[in-house]
């Protein structure tokens, strides 16, 4: 801890001005992913064989879903950036493969352009009805955007090109959103069970462990979220996703020292960052300061750019850390209009309480009567906003 | 082996600058011009430029000052090539000056300095084109900063918006001059907590004070010399606080600034409902309008300043205040004097319009002084 703590201050002191090093061997840059490594070779490989097979598809949307992957894994946009200009010879056109419009609508979803990723994800279905990628993608989006009973139809149509594990996750996640997810996990939790028999691959097997951890959570069962969220983790994935998630369990749960450890090294992930500000600023650290400086100059920074990809964590920031619940407001007010999940919805109803603007949080409000979610933590702040009117 | 794959990741991303941060890839490109000298550096990642052309010569994975220096030639032929400079149309010749280093939030960028030769007269305009990595990354983006005189702005360049036309040239300190002169007739225009302080002092100046009630004055002279008193002491007062907040010279807390701006509001609306001061309202105007002042400079700190060309914006807002100010006044005063016999004036607007002013900056003064959200 101490020596993040060193490491930390001395990136803090780098001054912001060009300088001349001293010596020819000072390393100015270390690259992502060592020479030798497994991951580079096969990129490189990748890259070599787009390069030399320029009207090939295939070889085009391997190499994107490389990127993909990375872009996930790491957390790095650029890499969101490579695989776009990949598929530049095959724009989002009805003419495009299907794996190739999938690829772009996954692009267009990590860049939170949800109304283009749905079109192309239905162009993807025209030219392949059984592409369950594309209609997998669809529920989640749906899901993001708060729509239960289009995902159920989506669901449905999902069930017919695939093993039962992933229809039963599909139906399940959405029904622990609605009010159901007890019944949700422990249907889950058997369909698991059941899958293990015939091999499951690991990259489903984290997001059923996270969609479980979440569920339990929800139906109050403490113990078992935090097996789930351990089992997740144990399968050895780099994940934003249960990283954060389980942050906020931990959290919520009055845990926070055990976040330190939990997100020690990725200072790089503007939302995990956050959470590890949220927790310095509990147990009172002074690391908690200096986070929540390099928070706002990554918001600024995208502020520059005129990108807003990441409000719902920018709301947190601003209600939290930087205690300006105007600003928070504004900004999860912004961030409702395209994401609605239950985060977005407990910033925005949390900011909407600091601002003492009961009128700002009226469509989370309508969110939480219709779907029946279910949240101590939701419901409470609620109630609180609706005594205000 | 994914597993294994995956720790591997997970190690070296560890490894690999703990404190940086992963963003979309950006450059910094700063233009300047300064007595016809057309100047910019030009911040490019070095994750970038290993991604586009290689600079890691030796394949160890890291980048050296070394291996960085050896690609100068073509990190300028690849960078300058996806720029063009154009100055009233006519094309510049950029070259590469200099060759240094410097850090970002998400990393070490190679920073190019250099020259573009536009002739020898002063460009009244620059077009800039942009290019760089489009090819290779469209969420790139280039940051671009001009920078002219003292004054800079920014523009975000991307593959949908590749190029942008600058306005350079002398006409600038003047056209900074009527931006800032426009931003203070605005500010007062929509500042209702300083004009209807005004107003308050001003509803008076069309009456004459006698044993305790109101009555019309008789002459215009009387009435032009009131207002003139409030006006000026009004206006001495917030320039005087306006510039030292300004410069920085006092500076008070916002929320304190805001609630006695309120509070002036109440205390003149009520003083004529209940006559303290009469013939002194010009040092009440004073003495609130020091604080008043606060209140404008907090506004123009938002509009941002200038550093060298200070005192200019500080000038142009101010008189924008003040022609403001005059233009409200000049309206106000002879509809206020033709109408000071009738009852529509002494009981409806200098009465009841002062009861409802006092009301409504009441009601200000409690959501300032207490944070709230009441109207």
């Amino acid at each position: 801890m101490a020596l993040f703590g060193a490491v930390f201050a001395a990136s803090q002191l780098v001054v912001a001005a060009p300088f001349v090093p001293r010596d020819d061997a000072v390393v100015l840059e270390t690259l992502p992913g060592k020479p030798g490594d497994p991951a580079a070779v096969e990129l490189r490989r990748l890259r070599a064989i787009a390069a030399t097979a320029p009207n090939d598809p295939e070889a085009a949307a391997t190499l994107a879903r490389r990127y993909f992957d990375l872009a996930m894994e790491e957390g790095d946009p650029r890499y969101v950036g490579y695989a776009e200009a990949v598929l530049r010879p095959w724009p989002e056109t009805a003419a495009a493969p299907a794996d190739v419009l999938v690829l772009h609508g996954k692009l267009r979803q990590y860049r939170h352009d949800f109304p283009a990723a749905m079109a192309d994800f239905d162009l993807a279905l025209k030219a392949d009805p059984a592409n369950f990628a594309a209609r997998a993608w669809r529920a989640a989006i749906l899901m993001v955007q708060a729509d239960y009973a289009a995902v159920r139809r989506e669901c449905a149509l999902l069930a017919e090109h695939v093993g039962e594990l992933q229809a039963v996750a599909c139906v399940a996640y959405a029904d622990a959103t609605t009010g159901n997810a007890r019944a949700a996990h422990e249907r889950l939790s058997a369909a698991l069970a059941r899958a293990r028999a015939s091999g499951i691959d690991p990259g489903v097997e984290l997001w059923i462990q996270t969609r479980l951890a979440e569920m339990a959570w929800r139906s109050g069962q403490l113990a078992q979220a935090e097996r789930h969220f351990r089992a997740g983790l144990g399968l050895g994935f780099n994940d934003n996703f249960i990283l954060a998630a389980y942050a906020d369990f931990l959290l919520e749960n009055d845990r926070a020292a055990e976040v330190m450890p939990l997100l020690k090294g990725w200072v790089r992930s503007d939302t995990l960052l956050l959470r590890l500000a949220l927790a310095a600023r509990r147990l009172k650290l002074a690391a908690g300061d200096k986070y929540a400086r390099t928070l706002g100059e990554r918001f600024a920074d995208a502020a520059l750019r005129g990108e807003k990809l990441h409000l719902q964590e920018e709301a947190r920031y601003l209600l939290d850390l930087k205690d300006d619940p105007k600003a928070a407001l504004a900004a999860a007010r912004d961030n409702y209009r395209t994401q609605r999940e239950p985060r977005d919805a407990l910033v925005l109803i949390e900011a909407a309480l600091a601002a003492r603007d009961p009128a700002a949080a009226a469509p989370a409000l309508q969110w939480l009567e219709a779907s029946g979610f279910e949240s101590e933590n939701i419901r409470r702040a609620a109630t609180q906003l609706k005594a205000l009117r | 082996m994914k597993l294994l794959l995956y720790v591997l990741c997970a190690l070296v991303a560890l490894a690999a600058g703990v404190a940086q941060a992963h963003k979309p890839s950006d450059s910094y490109l700063t233009l300047r011009v300064e007595n016809a000298v057309v100047s910019g550096q030009w911040d490019i990642a070095l994750r970038d430029l290993e991604f586009a052309i290689g600079l890691d010569a030796n394949g160890n994975g890291e980048i050296t000052w070394g291996e960085l220096k050896a690609k100068r030639k073509d990190i300028e032929a690849y960078a300058l090539s996806r720029l063009s400079v154009h100055a009233d149309k006519k094309s510049c010749a950029v070259a590469g000056a200099d060759l240094l280093v410097d850090e970002h939030s998400d990393g070490a960028y190679a920073v190019l300095r250099f020259g573009a030769d536009c002739g020898a007269r002063e460009p009244a305009t620059l077009e800039v084109s942009y290019s760089l990595l489009f090819d290779l990354d469209p969420t790139h983006r280039g940051l671009l900063r001009f920078e002219r005189g003292d004054a800079s702005q920014t523009w975000v360049l991307s593959p949908e918006k590749p190029s942008v036309t600058l306005k350079a040239g002398e006409a600038s300190r003047l056209a900074q001059f009527l931006d800032y002169l426009k931003e203070g007739i605005w500010h007062i225009w929509i500042g209702f907590d300083h004009i209807l302080f005004l107003v308050s002092l001003l509803l008076p100046s069309v009456l004459v004070l006698r044993n305790g009630t109101w009555h019309p004055a008789e002459r215009f002279r009387g009435t032009f010399w009131d207002v003139l008193k409030v006006v000026t002491s009004f206006t001495v007062a917030h320039s005087i606080t306006l510039s030292l907040a300004a410069l920085s010279v006092i500076s008070l807390p916002s929320r304190l600034v805001e609630s006695v701006i309120a509070l002036s509001v109440v205390l003149a609306a009520l003083n004529n409902l209940k006559p303290v001061v009469a013939e002194r309202r010009w040092a009440v105007a004073f003495a609130f309008g020091l604080i008043h002042g606060f209140g404008f400079a907090s506004v123009l700190a938002d509009l941002g300043l200038p550093q060298g060309a200070l005192l200019l914006a500080l000038v142009g807002f101010n008189l924008g205040v003040e022609c403001g100010q005059l233009a409200i006044v000049a309206a106000f005063l002879p509809l206020a004097y033709a109408l000071r016999k009738g009852a529509f004036y002494r009981k409806g607007v200098f009465v009841a319009g002062s009861a409802a002013i006092a009301l409504v900056a009441a009601v200000w003064l409690i959501e300032r002084a207490f944070d709230l959200k009441l109207l």
